[in-house]
């Protein structure tokens, strides 16, 4: 009896939202049909007609390049704790010591995979040439970003300074900085970086990668941080100075906290888009995730086999911007939490 | 801060920032004499001899390296312009599906727009170059006879072709913008109050008169900032089009880098080039929005 009645109001529903005038029901018939013709097609197409070796026979190629086979396991590792984490961020039990050192535990991956990638004490070490794929990708991602916010940080308090070279200087940085395109600050990084150095010294592709995307980003992360530092009201930096509170005090603990908790959503997209762009290093000559992909169609086994490799590159980018999106979301929920704590 | 320690700072930065730009400069001569090579803009006036497959106005090998640049801007701007207003319609239309009534088509844009942004555009462009174009082999995909045909040479209209590479870039370009820019429309349609929407509906004034007459010009003013920012993204993100090989201005200095080696000079064309291209979507834009803003004046 209940059910019938939900089945009603169910079509109730659907006719006043799909099919409440003819031009509706017109759109909404073709989307169906469409719907329709593409699952087939697209499950025809998975099933019969693609050629999924070129995936699975490349599988460690994709995850972390051409780094030697029975070192694999030391990239693994980072990605494999990387996951963990993000679960046990996510859906870990909610006990008070673990929320607390979480932060420290993200913190520590970094050192830990430059550490097993890089190899040395107790590891043999291995050249940042050999890095690619996955591994590659997400190294790239987390030190630009970890990098580029507190360049960013001082990009936008200097961008708000009440002294006028400094403010010009960087207003100058971060406008020039978002007006031109990432690839051409990355052929910088790669191209001309070498040519602004000393004779002698030399800085990795992969360093020099990361130094060009901090560099860009960080002016972005810095209009981000602008916007939080101006929607701050100026009776906070009154009443923190009549509370007795010096410049430097003011800058680290009232305006930093808010201005990054009010720029957090933006932040994160920041990182998001950077994950993204690091795919442009594959024109650039390293190695990342699309550069595997390039590389294997050059392969001339797996020649023309375009649709799978592009379709699989994509399930993996949509899969971790997703995870990220999700993480992101997750801290932004603990952050209002604060707020409502106070 | 007092006005003397503000001027004895700003003369410290002076120094510090003049010392480190001359260190910079100082390792640049060095290794530019090391190679040979030397800064000068002499070679831009001798013949470019190669050959691009694209170009608006007449070009041949034997022209100089200035009118390559020079051309190369002109398919940047044409590849942005087209893309530009393709990816506006395909933005506005995606945009008002996802905040209309319909939720299957809801659904189906919501669908669209996370696809599209969750993806690299460098992924989508091979995409639609490697499989969209190039994967169509010889037989032809759609076919109207001497009106519409698209097949592995590109576009044929009505006698207008476009090559390969500019529609895969065109596709590409459009489609990754028009996702983001459905969200700034949404954003700018959400912004108008829900009273105002029940005002036209009880004033008895129809959907579309409504929509047109009442919410778009009030959306407007929240839209054109964040579609602003867009384009100005799109003009940046059609540099990747080096990796379609369409000939745009970052393809062309890739070129004479490789040719002459001259990485700084070309380096300093590109930022120029980019400055004045930004300078001109952002001003003809502010144009717009005042056009806008004094149209609503004078209603």
């Amino acid at each position: 009896m209940l059910n019938f009645t939900l089945i009603k109001i169910f079509f109730k529903k659907l006719r006043k939202t799909l099919f409440s005038n003819s031009f509706n029901t017109i759109i909404s018939l073709l989307l169906i049909v469409i719907t329709y013709l593409f699952c087939l097609n697209t499950f025809k197409w998975l099933i019969y007609n693609a050629n999924w070796e070129v995936i699975t026979s490349n599988l460690p190629l994709y995850a972390f390049g051409s780094f030697p086979a029975d070192e694999r396991w030391r990239p693994a590792a980072w990605l494999i704790s990387l996951l963990v984490l993000s679960l046990v961020t996510l859906f870990g039990p909610k006990w008070k010591w673990l929320h607390k050192n979480l932060l420290i535990a993200w913190a520590s991956t970094i050192p830990l995979g430059l550490y097993l990638l890089y190899g040395g004490i107790g590891l043999s070490p291995i050249m940042s040439r050999h890095w690619g794929g996955l591994t590659l990708t997400i190294l790239l991602t987390v030190c630009s970003s970890i990098l580029s916010l507190p360049l960013g940080i001082i990009l936008a308090l200097c961008r708000q300074s009440s002294i006028p070279l400094i403010q010009k200087l960087s207003s100058i940085y971060i406008d020039v900085m978002r007006a031109i395109p990432l690839i051409a600050v990355l052929f910088f990084g790669q191209l001309l970086i070498p040519l602004f150095l000393p004779v002698g010294i030399e800085i990795d592709r992969v360093w020099r990668a990361i130094f060009a995307f901090t560099l860009f980003v960080s002016a972005y992360i810095a209009e981000d941080i602008r916007g939080g530092l101006q929607s701050i009201p100026n009776t906070q930096i009154e009443a923190a100075n009549s509370l007795g509170l010096n410049q430097y005090q003011i800058i680290q603990l009232i305006l930093i906290p808010q201005a990054l908790r009010i720029a957090l959503p933006a932040l994160t997209n920041q990182s998001i888009g950077l994950f993204q762009n690091t795919s442009l290093m594959a024109i650039l000559g390293l190695v990342e995730l699309l550069g595997v992909g390039r590389s294997i169609l050059a392969n001339p086994e797996f020649i023309g086999e375009y649709i799978e490799v592009y379709v699989w590159l994509a399930c993996v980018y949509w899969s971790v911007c997703t995870i990220m999106a999700v993480l992101a979301r997750y801290l932004e929920k603990r952050m209002t939490i604060n707020q409502a704590n106070f | 801060m007092n006005r003397n320690q503000k001027i004895f700072s700003q003369f410290g930065i002076c120094i510090i920032c003049i010392s480190v730009i001359g260190i910079l400069i100082n390792n640049l001569t060095i290794n530019l004499i090391r190679t040979g090579l030397g800064f000068n803009f002499s070679w831009i006036f001798k013949p470019a001899s190669f050959a691009l497959a694209e170009h608006v106005l007449p070009y041949s090998s034997s022209d100089s390296y200035a009118w390559a640049l020079f051309i190369g801007w002109l398919n940047s701007l044409k590849v942005i312009i087209s893309s530009l207003l393709l990816a506006t319609c395909l933005g506005t239309l995606i945009g008002f599906a996802r905040t209309g009534k319909n939720s299957l088509l809801g659904l189906f844009s919501a669908g669209y727009i996370t696809i599209i942004r969750q993806t690299p555009l460098l992924l989508q462009l091979m995409f639609w170059y490697f499989v969209g174009f190039l994967g169509l082999k010889n037989n032809m995909f759609f076919h109207i006879k001497n009106i519409f045909k698209i097949s592995n040479q590109g576009i044929e209209f009505l006698g207008l072709t476009l090559s390969s590479e500019f529609s895969a870039l065109l596709f590409g370009l459009s489609i990754f913008t028009s996702a983001y820019i459905a969200e700034v429309i949404r954003g700018g349609i959400l912004s108008v109050s829900r009273g105002q929407w029940e005002a036209f509906r009880s004033l008895g004034l129809s959907e579309r008169k409504g929509l047109l007459k009442i919410i778009i010009p009030q959306a407007l003013p929240a839209i054109i900032p964040g579609l602003t920012s867009q384009y100005l993204n799109l003009a940046k993100n059609s540099t990747l089009a080096i990796a379609v090989g369409y000939s745009d201005i970052y393809a062309i200095n890739d070129t004479i880098i490789n040719q002459t080696g001259r990485a700084i000079e070309c380096f300093l064309i590109l930022l120029t080039s980019f400055l004045l291209l930004n300078l001109l979507i952002s001003n003809s834009m502010e144009t717009i929005n005042k056009i806008i803003i004094n149209s609503r004046k004078y209603n």
